[in-house]
């Protein structure tokens, strides 16, 4: 993106930021820094400084907007409200058309263009979760039309760590008779990945290939367990099937009656609203509304929920770009989840389990993360 | 001195990556909420009151300008680094370092947001009193520097009221403790000096805080006006009365609509004006006094007055009363805020005079205040980017506050003097009364290295 239309996209938008700061208090990229270049409110002023010409861009510049996780709590408790993400995703763009982006991100654009998904393997492979699971149809889950198409993401996809998200959600499917299918190697990136480096104009192809996909299945609907799969899709694509994300599927086939829960343990829950689900696609009673329906189960609300939920520090593409970073905001997320005094933290999102159990795993504390999925899936078993 | 020694100096002392020079940094650390701006050389985040010290040391040695700066929300330029020099961001010295139930104190680090401790107290059933609506960000150390005030100050008293003492690094790198956790001390009161000095003094690394149990009850009510000349009478017959609400807070119709637009905080958008009037205390007594105080609203045409029923909706009309300034950044992209105070009994006087100041130079003014206090904050409301504007506001600010003196009340209620209002500072105090506040700087400062360039405007002698 040029300078020229950095500034026709956001100056209005940028200059309602007063600097009051009031973004300090949240932003955990912040909390973790404690230098102004990590604020939201610094953000904005050098998208502002370089709109106005009193700055060129620097490598100081790329390693600030490079650095926010997309939570957008601070356009949240922002009274003007002012959206310093999409300020920060265009200056993204401005920076790679200067090549002044972390080399990182190459990697991964590379795999997406030669496999159609941020990982090494052919995407062929798309469906090598399945190697690990019993009971594997012949058609692997796969079926010319269908009502609903499970829409797996490149992390679950390939990822060993988070095999059993689309192990347990095809178990659900297929218990509560949901007519479904996958689109298998024909599942390509859906670009967010893209879309956090600053390269949003390479995802053109990636889309045209998934809504030519959908349209072919003919489905209504379309599953994602992946929050920031079904963001993206809500935001950037335009197909007649419905995208809904697994919780709100979920809760449907319960009102339904074809979810049915056994009895379940005795245990304290609490649950961690990813932010690509929650405050940027406005998801939060679905996931609730399970867990409450689960017998056994009680629920705690995190100090910070909903709205406010804090992230888990693996947004935007964070824990690819900064680990360290990204992993210094997880334990911020870790200790507000202990002060609850549950057992289990229970969430829906890949990347959020991730981040979190990643670090408790590193400094050995002891903590069970799941994926509403697991829960679900154990409590219809019990 | 070139910068890269100074750099080198300094590395030494708080670690490489706590020494920040690249041009971006300097522009980051080159504004505040104000509309001023200025580079600094380079900025330093030490972890240590020995580190300060040793950062002033330094500075003192080479005549090198020092700018304190906390979360950098004040409103007048109080952290711009007006001639350059080593801005100290307080971001890394941020512990609650102990909590004193017993004995009602609490001590902290000048990096520790106000309400961070506030969240802490509250599980003790405790509170430390002031309360700007920036509280969520606003630092000890800059609510230090500014003696900031909020809506509760009118029943509690300011910042200065509820700090004790303080560790201070003086302007040779000296550590020297004012006050302490006793409630009185002998000798000039050093600490009621250093509050409010805006950084031009000593800077403070451990402050000593007076913190209260929860008041056992509280009652928020919302007045509705049709008039904010009845707004105003309301709040001069209330204290006439011989009540001392713990708030009595004003918002005009302009600033209800944005707030309304911002989050729903249930203020009525057809109103003139209204007041969020609180009081707490013990229960008993405490539905008489109410019932009073509706009376009184009520003889002086409220439309109507509801109270808060819930926990929920008390914290609505507060989130609303605290978002008002950001919020009105909806109507208009920038405000700017004025900070005059006066004589309670003048407020509806000179708050129609504030509106024609911004009819003479054709920007909207909103209104929100701590009427109780007397202490208005009109926003003006423009665009930074058109430059006729800007020069505009600066008149009108300043008119403003001319308007506020005149009325026998004074330039600023807690948002400090910095850079904006220097030459305002003579609308209230005479050549000789600043002379004499500036020999209280040289015997502190003799160099001038701590925040130059503020609060003291030139007397020509
Ligand atoms: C939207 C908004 C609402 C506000 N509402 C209120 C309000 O209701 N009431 C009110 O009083 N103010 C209010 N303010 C102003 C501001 O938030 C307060 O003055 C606050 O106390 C500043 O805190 P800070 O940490 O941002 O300090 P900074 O802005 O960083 O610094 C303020 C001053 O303190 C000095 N300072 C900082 N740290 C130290 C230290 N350790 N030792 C000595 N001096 C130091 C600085 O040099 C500077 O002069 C508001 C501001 C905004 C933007």
């Amino acid at each position: 993106m040029k300078k020229e239309e950095l500034k026709a996209q956001l100056y209005d938008e940028i200059a309602k930021c007063n600097r009051c700061g009031f973004c300090l208090a949240v932003c955990p990229v912040y909390a973790a820094v404690g230098k102004e270049w990590a604020t939201p409110r610094g953000k904005n002023a050098l998208i502002r400084a370089i709109i106005e010409g009193k700055i060129d861009w620097t490598p100081e510049i790329e390693e600030s907007l490079y650095r926010c996780t997309g939570c957008r709590l601070c356009t949240q408790t922002c009274f003007p409200a002012v959206e310093t993400n999409q300020g920060v995703l265009a200056g993204r763009e401005c920076l790679v058309e200067k090549r002044l982006y972390p080399q990182v991100i190459d990697r991964v654009v590379e795999a997406i263009e030669n496999n159609f998904n941020i990982s090494n393997e052919p995407n062929i492979n798309r469906t090598m979760w399945m190697e690990t699971m019993e009971g594997v149809p012949e058609n692997r889950f796969q079926k010319e039309k269908a009502e609903v198409i499970y829409f797996t993401g490149c992390v679950a996809s390939f990822y060993p760590m988070a095999h059993k998200i689309p192990q347990n959600l095809v178990r659900i499917f297929h218990r509560a008779h949901v007519d479904f299918t996958l689109l298998g190697g024909e599942e390509w990136c859906c670009g967010f990945p893209l879309i956090q480096a600053g390269m949003k104009e390479k995802m053109k192809t990636l889309k045209e290939h998934n809504e030519k996909m959908v349209q072919k299945v003919g489905a209504k609907t379309i599953v994602f367990a992946c929050p920031s799969c079904y963001h993206t899709w809500r935001e950037m694509y335009q197909t007649d099937a419905e995208p809904l994300h697994s919780t709100q599927f979920i809760e449907r086939l319960i009102a339904e009656g074809k979810i049915i829960f056994q009895d379940g343990r005795e245990r304290i829950v609490t649950y961690h609203d990813p932010c690509d689900l929650g405050r940027n696609s406005k998801v939060f009673d679905p996931p609730r509304n399970i867990l409450k329906k689960i017998p056994g189960v009680k629920l705690v609300e995190l100090e910070n929920n909903r709205q406010l939920s804090m992230c888990c520090g693996g947004g935007g593409d964070l824990e690819m770009i900064d680990p360290d970073l990204s992993s210094a905001i997880a334990k911020r997320k870790i200790e507000e989840i202990q002060k609850t005094g549950a057992e289990e933290v229970v969430t829906a999102c890949q990347q959020c389990i991730r981040t979190i159990s990643g670090y408790a795993r590193k400094n050995k504390i002891k903590l069970k993360v799941r994926d509403i999925t697991e829960v679900v899936l154990e409590a219809m078993s019990a | 001195m070139n910068r890269d020694q100074m750099i080198e100096e300094l590395s030494k002392i708080v670690g490489k990556e706590n020494v920040l020079f690249s041009e971006t940094d300097l522009l980051l650390y080159g504004y505040d909420a104000s509309l001023f701006k200025a580079k600094p050389d380079c900025i330093v985040l030490p972890n240590s009151t020995e580190e300060v010290s040793q950062i002033v040391k330094f500075a003192h040695r080479e005549k090198i300008p020092i700018v304190a700066r906390g979360s950098g929300t004040n409103l007048s330029g109080g952290t711009i680094p007006a001639r350059g020099g080593i801005v100290i961001h307080f971001s890394r010295m941020n512990r609650v370092l102990e909590i004193d139930i017993k004995n009602q104190r609490a001590v902290v680090e000048p990096g520790v947001f106000t309400l961070t401790l506030k969240n802490q107290l509250a599980r003790y059933g405790y509170v430390y009193q002031p309360d700007p609506a920036s509280e969520r960000v606003s630092t000890f150390g800059g609510n230090f520097g500014e003696n900031s005030g909020g809506p509760h100050c009118l029943k509690y008293g300011v910042t200065t009221n509820h700090v004790l003492g303080a560790e201070i690094v003086l302007p040779d790198g000296e550590i020297i403790w004012v006050g302490g956790k006793a409630l009185d001390h002998p000798g000039y009161d050093l600490t009621g000096l250093l509050v409010g000095s805006e950084g031009t003094l000593g800077i403070a690394t451990k402050l000593v805080l007076r913190i209260v149990p929860k008041p056992e009850a509280v009652k928020t009510m919302l007045a509705i006006y049709n008039s904010l000349e009845d707004a105003g009478r309301t709040v001069s017959a209330i204290i006439a009365e011989g009540i001392v609400p713990a708030t009595l807070e004003m918002l005009d119709r302009l600033t209800i609509k944005a707030v309304e637009e911002s989050i729903h905080a249930g203020f009525p958008l057809d109103a003139e004006a209204v007041l969020l009037i609180e009081i707490d205390g013990l229960k008993d007594g405490m539905e008489r006094l109410a019932e009073r105080i509706i009376e009184i609203c009520k003889e002086n045409r409220a439309r109507e007055v509801k109270a808060a029923r819930t926990e929920e909706e008390r914290a609505q009309l507060w989130a609303g009363r605290k978002g008002a300034f950001g919020a009105v950044a909806r109507l208009r992209p920038n405000y700017l805020v004025c900070d005059g105070t006066v004589p309670r009994t003048k407020l509806p006087e000179v708050l129609t005079r504030v509106m024609e100041v911004g009819k003479k130079y054709n920007l909207p003014i909103a209104n929100v205040f701590h009427a109780g206090d007397g202490n208005l904050h009109p926003l003006i409301l423009f665009d930074e980017r058109n430059e006729e504007e800007l020069k505009k506001v600066h008149l009108a600010g300043s008119e403003i506050l001319k308007i506020c003196a005149e009325a026998g009340g004074t330039i600023s209620g807690e948002h400090g003097i910095g850079t904006e209002k220097k030459k305002e500072m003579f609308f209230v105090f005479t050549p000789k009364d600043i002379s004499a506040m500036r020999k209280v700087k040289r015997a502190f400062d003799p160099e001038d290295l701590f925040n130059p360039g503020k609060v003291l405007p030139e007397v020509q002698t």
